[in-house]
């Protein structure tokens, strides 16, 4: 049997449906953090003898969707024929949220409706008589609170028992031509007035909506222009801050302490063994996996208080004191959820490109969120700045905030290479009410994601290292590889030829370019590699580190100075990111075009900003241009010349177009 | 070949072979990314290519 | 016909009648479906250079200056 979940965006139904499943899918307090459907069997608790699936849905207004995400809301429930459909209604928002219901209760599915949030409405005194309502509805009415797992028994035992029947609507649509637009119109009107009707009928509020309230005076301040720009910057940095420079590294060192302790120990109960298994164990699994493994406090604090952000109802404000910015350069205020999604992980971010409803915003925003280091790539970042910046705080505030311009130049690019198609771009945004953010919840989301860590950790990267350490441990006759010999091994020989190509931007040699590969597969890679083709663990012990004096071990194995070691950061950190998450960009974009576009663009940016900072950087520092500045700067205007090539294909396209339609769009284009 | 050895040995094969399985399973439950916890809405798309490919 | 006077060019703190809505089609019926449509009632909240937030129906939103230019009370 399955029970779907629909209603308005931000109702609650990804609450209650992981409080009716035990999962943990994402949950925060804006419309559109659902971006697809989910299903999962209901606990024994609920659900009782029978087999209950659960399928969570998108938010939408009503049953003609509007952005891509609404589709999948209308079409599941018009084509999949779930047994019984719960009907989330914001019962703060209850006028606007029956309109959909009474859409939902034509369909002849019996619907059981939700009244949730009731306890928001208790606070402000709102009173729904819920027997009237479900008089008028012809359904049985709930109040649920989903954050308190009250009601929802109630809810889900009558959608069981209601199953298989069928629901006689209260108010049916008119026969009418559907593609007449007046008449559909007109009788839109008139299920607003039947539901106006109803409101009026069975709702009585104390407190006035349009009434000013303490809530507008906090989003007088941080919508405003600078004051909420200042705002939402302090507010990431502190985030950043906490979760990279004090809260998490004082929780890694401690944990790289023990990590280390379990490393020598199997290092030395394998004393007698072959150099070969001890390399393989020691060094590949417990070296590259714990270095991995050592960040996971970074991680996971960074995840606990990007969870509470999103809780609080602080993001519907950032997106819109950011859209006059983000319009500028071609993109949406909406374009800013994926980007706080995006220090999360990418795949997420670029999925929830989907509640922007212009196309080409949607897709220069999914090419551009991942330019935002994710949680993969903390790691990397915290190795760097212990390494080779004693730890400084704003080596990582300078990745993220790098990050957003590097969004901004290259919305700049897409919007000067596809020729700006003028269209009018509206933006609307619903404003939630603030609320608490619950610990509870952002401790589960934080749980759940170190699992995620974890397992990756275990699984893939473990895997990866132990490649990358046979890989260099033999050579292409596999033979051991002697010491002082290391150049003629597998890696090493299938790396230099693409070391060759970075030479320009100061790290040329195979070891950092086989990391920069693997990097590929999974961002920690670059860390795990490291940890490997190097045999170093203690990355982050930055107190240690301290007394070696600057130059430390890490730094000395990897033979980078500071300028290099900047430039093969961000050149990791702004290149495309993993293979899921190109995959997850392919299936956004929809467009061969776009993906390789999208790639490209990251590969350029990449090598770029590598290489304006290893050249400028040594110019600055030691007087003279790095080694490789002549071939890089012939690889730089290659890709300008490309860059001029597709933007005079993209356009020449465009101007076809508008000719077909009307002659007059030229002169724009 | 001490007990050392022998114990590595067996400890390393069986952390791979587990490792590996696991990987295997979840590509072919179609999961593409490891341990995402998004990993399940990702395949779901109802419109278009999935992760796959 | 007295000129026509979009959310930008009226006072904040007040409640007023929608009399037309020119946006495109899609977005037409997407306002409609928050309640916003000719007839109803808008409650201007507060008022800023390229944006504004409005009260539809019970719920909060901010508009861009392009669409509160284009309804019309």
């Amino acid at each position: 049997m399955r029970i779907a979940f629909a209603g308005n965006p931000n109702s609650g139904k990804t609450t209650m449906y992981n409080a009716l499943t035990g999962r943990s899918e994402k949950v925060g307090n804006w419309g559109g953090v659902t971006v697809g459907s989910k299903e999962y069997k209901l606990k024994k608790e609920y659900s009782g003898s029978n087999e209950v699936i659960a399928v969570d849905l998108p938010g939408a207004y009503s049953m003609s969707p509007f952005t891509p995400e609404e589709s999948i809301t209308s079409e599941y429930v018009r084509t999949a024929n779930p047994d019984a459909i719960v009907n989330i209604v914001d019962a703060t928002n209850l006028s606007r949220s029956l309109f959909f219901t009474t859409q939902l209760l034509e369909l002849g599915i019996p619907v059981v409706v939700a009244l949730n949030k009731s306890d928001i409405n208790a606070k402000e005194g709102t009173e729904i008589d819920v027997e009237k309502l479900s008089e008028k509805l012809n359904c049985p009415v709930f109040k649920t609170i989903s954050t308190e797992d009250k009601g929802l028994a109630e809810v889900i035992k009558t959608a069981i028992s209601l199953a298989g029947t069928t629901q006689t609507a209260p108010y049916l649509q008119a026969d009418i031509n559907l593609h007449d637009k007046n008449a559909v119109d007109a009788e839109d009107r008139k299920r607003y007035n039947f539901v106006n009707k109803i409101v009026a009928d069975v709702e009585k509020r104390k407190v006035l909506s349009a009434e000013t309230n303490s809530q507008d005076k906090i989003d007088a301040v941080l919508t405003n222009p600078i004051a909420g720009i200042v705002i939402f910057a302090a507010v990431m940095w502190f985030v950043f801050w906490v979760s990279q420079a004090w809260l998490g590294p004082l929780v890694a060192d401690w944990l790289v302490g023990w990590i280390e302790m379990f490393q020598e120990w199997v290092a030395g109960s394998l004393e007698n063994s072959p150099a070969i298994l001890s390399a393989l164990i020691a060094d590949g699994i417990v070296g590259g996996v714990g270095a991995v493994v050592g960040f996971l406090p970074l991680v996971m604090v960074m995840y606990f208080l990007i969870a509470l952000l999103e809780d609080c109802g602080y993001m519907a404000r950032v997106s819109a004191v950011m859209d006059p910015i983000f319009k500028r350069v071609g993109l949406s205020g909406k374009s800013v959820i994926p980007v706080v999604i995006g220090t999360g992980c990418g795949i997420p971010a670029i999925m929830a490109c989907r509640t922007i409803r212009d196309e080409r915003e949607r897709r220069a925003t999914s090419m551009l969120a991942t330019f935002i280091p994710c949680g993969a790539k903390i790691p990397v970042i915290a190795l760097f700045a212990g390494a080779f910046f004693a730890g400084a705080s704003w080596v990582s505030t300078l990745s993220y905030f790098f990050g957003l311009v590097l969004i901004f130049l290259g919305a700049l690019l897409i919007k000067g290479i596809t020729g700006y198609k003028y269209r009018k771009s509206f933006f609307i945004m619903e404003l939630p009410k603030y609320k608490v953010p619950s610990l509870k919840f952002a401790f589960k989301s934080m749980m759940e994601r170190a699992k995620a860590y974890i397992v990756k950790a275990a699984t893939i990267i473990l895997v990866c290292n132990t490649v990358v350490q046979v890989m260099q441990s033999f050579n292409w006759h596999f033979q051991v590889v002697e010491e002082g010999a290391e150049n003629t091994s597998i890696l090493a020989s299938i790396a230099t030829p693409f070391a060759v190509l970075l030479i320009p931007l100061g790290f040329g040699v195979w070891q950092l370019a086989a990391a920069a590969i693997t990097g590929f597969i999974a961002k920690e890679n670059v860390v795990g590699t490291l940890a490997v083709v190097y045999g170093l663990t203690a990355f982050i012990d930055v107190d240690e580190l301290e007394m070696i004096g600057g130059a430390n071990e890490v730094a000395m194995a990897m033979g980078l100075t500071s300028v290099t070691a900047l430039a093969y950061l961000f050149f990791n950190l702004y290149t495309p990111p993993c293979f899921a998450a190109i995959g997850a960009m392919n299936s956004e974009m929809k467009s061969r075009g776009w993906l390789w576009g999208a790639i490209g663009l990251q590969l350029g940016t990449g090598y770029t900003v590598a290489f304006l900072i290893n050249q400028f950087g040594t110019l600055f520092t030691e007087g003279h241009f790095a080694a490789g500045f002549v071939p890089g700067l012939i690889a730089e205007a290659l890709m300008i010349v490309a860059l001029v090539l597709i933007s005079k294909r993209v356009r020449s396209h465009f101007d076809e177009q508008y000719e077909l339609h009307k002659k007059t769009a030229k002169a724009a284009a | 070949m001490n007990m050392a050895t022998i114990i590595a040995v067996i400890v390393l094969v069986l952390i791979l072979f587990l490792a590996v399985r696991y990987i295997y399973k979840e590509k072919k439950k179609g999961n593409q990314c490891i341990g995402c916890p998004y990993a399940s809405s990702c395949q779901k798309h109802s419109a278009g290519n999935s992760c796959s490919k | 016909m007295e000129d026509k006077k979009t959310l930008m060019d009226v006072e904040p703190g007040m409640t007023y009648t929608i009399k037309e809505i020119n946006t495109d089609d899609e977005m037409n019926a997407f306002l409609f479906r928050l309640g916003c449509y000719t007839g109803e009632p808008i409650t201007l909240i507060s008022k800023k250079k390229k944006s504004c937030i409005v009260v539809i129906k019970d719920g909060r939103y901010n508009l861009d200056s392009l669409l509160s230019n284009a309804i019309i009370v």
